[in-house]
């Protein structure tokens, strides 16, 4: 067995980490800076920076805050938010980005992904996908849920592996800040369709959501937000829990 | 005389940022410099070959000042980590056959593994041999990885790692030649003890 990843998901709406439900109705949770530092010590294995209004308001990410957040903390700093271009990822890696998320414009323009992994490798390619249930399929979404774009979820993400993805962090559109479990549905149709790690996002409210979505989503990893930043939960806590359950993880 | 440490630049691809933070965080005297020619190699007493990137992009950018890169790996002490590790060794095939810094043996191949490629995640590293780079490591340790090939080399390895029941090599070392394919920079306490060991060689 290998290791699950416990991952914190941050989502920033320069200066602040914003919380929402389904992407809506944002509340200020802190400084990206603090709770990057504060999950660290809490035992994160990753964190996630996602700049959720980047790519809607058509802006480069803010550089600074990248360099800032990443200043203390000595695991993998994943970072998205309107990267368009090579030189985009080029500069989050030397702002302190170890690799890259990329959704709105790696839709519009796959080649993004593929000349992404030729420079940077495929490990440093993380394709991002929000996705909204409908009768029998998931349709993907741009721009933090708030664009349509008529693309199926499940053969995007292959399509994403084939040009060159290293990895999905996959977040379900209506379980998005609810608190009320994964869609679990959606998680093991995308894990069993390819054969990259899958990331499991949006909608852990306790341990048992997040149990659930390992051993029965089949996912890599799980990004947490809002149990972290209602301190409904610890990550030790949640790594505890899996290992009790004999899911492997780094403790 | 404060030591100088440098860490050589691939243009594009390299997480020099990182590593200079973590080289930074250990608190110890140095002064760390990025390499861009073979001039700035010259002023160094160590050097850092960083990751991320692929091997064949990687020799290309190199290709302008290889041969003193090469003669810097054998003279001074190095350290490789992750692709500055594959890189090392004679041959990778990661986007075509390409020729690396043949300071190591061996070659750089796609992890022959069924389940999922790229290997992402914490790790055990197991070392199997006493080694100046894991001095002060627990016989099994914890580390990041982040990579889709591996080193197959019989010759250097120090410490070896396993992913889906697979064992690759994790660490090599030869002489005072390094190489991690984990990284140290965002692998918590352990690897910054690893970045220590190299600085107080």
């Amino acid at each position: 067995m290998n290791k699950i990843r416990i991952i914190a998901r941050l989502d920033v709406k320069p200066p602040y980490v914003i919380k929402g439900v389904h992407f809506e109705g944002w509340r200020k949770m802190g400084k990206p800076e603090d709770l990057a530092l504060k999950y660290y010590e809490q035992g994160a294995d990753e964190i996630f920076y996602i700049d959720c209004v980047a790519s809607l308001f058509r802006r480069e990410i803010f550089y600074e805050y990248i360099q800032k957040t990443s200043q203390n903390i000595f695991v993998p700093f994943c970072v998205g938010g309107g990267i368009k271009t090579v030189d985009d990822v080029a500069k989050l890696l030397h702002h302190g980005a170890d690799k890259v998320v990329m959704n709105t414009y790696a839709i519009q323009n796959p080649n993004l992904i593929r000349e992404s992994a030729k420079v940077f490798g495929n490990q440093c390619v993380v394709v991002s996908i929000e996705a909204k249930k409908w009768d029998g399929w998931w349709e993907c979404y741009t721009d933090c849920g708030r664009i349509k774009t008529n693309k199926d979820a499940i053969e995007w993400a292959k399509e994403a592996q084939d040009l060159g993805a290293g990895e999905i962090l996959l977040t379900a559109v209506d379980a998005e800040g609810r608190k009320k479990g994964f869609d679990i549905e959606l998680m093991k149709n995308v894990s069993q369709a390819v054969s990259i790690p899958v990331v499991a996002s949006g909608g852990a409210g306790n341990l048992e959501h997040i149990e659930s979505v390992i051993t029965q989503g089949q996912v890599d990893a799980v990004a947490v937000a809002s149990v972290l930043h209602y301190d409904v939960l610890k990550i030790k806590e949640i790594k505890k829990h899996l290992e009790s359950k004999n899911i492997e993880v780094s403790l | 005389m404060i030591q100088k440490i440098g860490i050589i630049d691939y243009g594009n691809a390299g997480n020099i940022f990182n590593i200079k933070k973590a080289l930074e965080a250990t608190s110890l005297g140095m002064k760390i410099s990025i390499l861009h020619s073979a001039k700035d190699l010259k002023k160094v007493d160590k050097i850092i070959l960083p990751g991320v990137g692929t091997y064949r992009d990687v020799m290309s950018e190199i290709s302008a000042w290889l041969k003193d890169i090469k003669e810097g790996v054998l003279k001074k002490p190095t350290l490789g980590i992750c692709l500055g590790m594959q890189i090392l060794s004679e041959k990778g095939y990661e986007y075509g056959e390409t020729v690396g810094l043949s300071a190591v043996g061996g070659e750089v191949l796609k992890m022959p593994v069924k389940g999922r490629i790229p290997h992402i995640g914490w790790s055990t590293v197991e070392t199997i041999k006493p080694s100046k780079i894991m001095k002060g490591i627990a016989a099994q340790e914890q580390f990041y990885f982040m990579h889709s090939y591996e080193l197959v080399n019989y010759t250097d390895v120090v410490a070896l790692s396993t992913y889906n029941d697979h064992k690759f090599v994790a660490v090599v070392e030869k002489g005072n030649v390094f190489g991690v394919q984990f990284h140290p920079e965002k692998s918590r306490e352990a690897g910054l003890k690893i970045l220590k060991n190299f600085i107080n060689l």
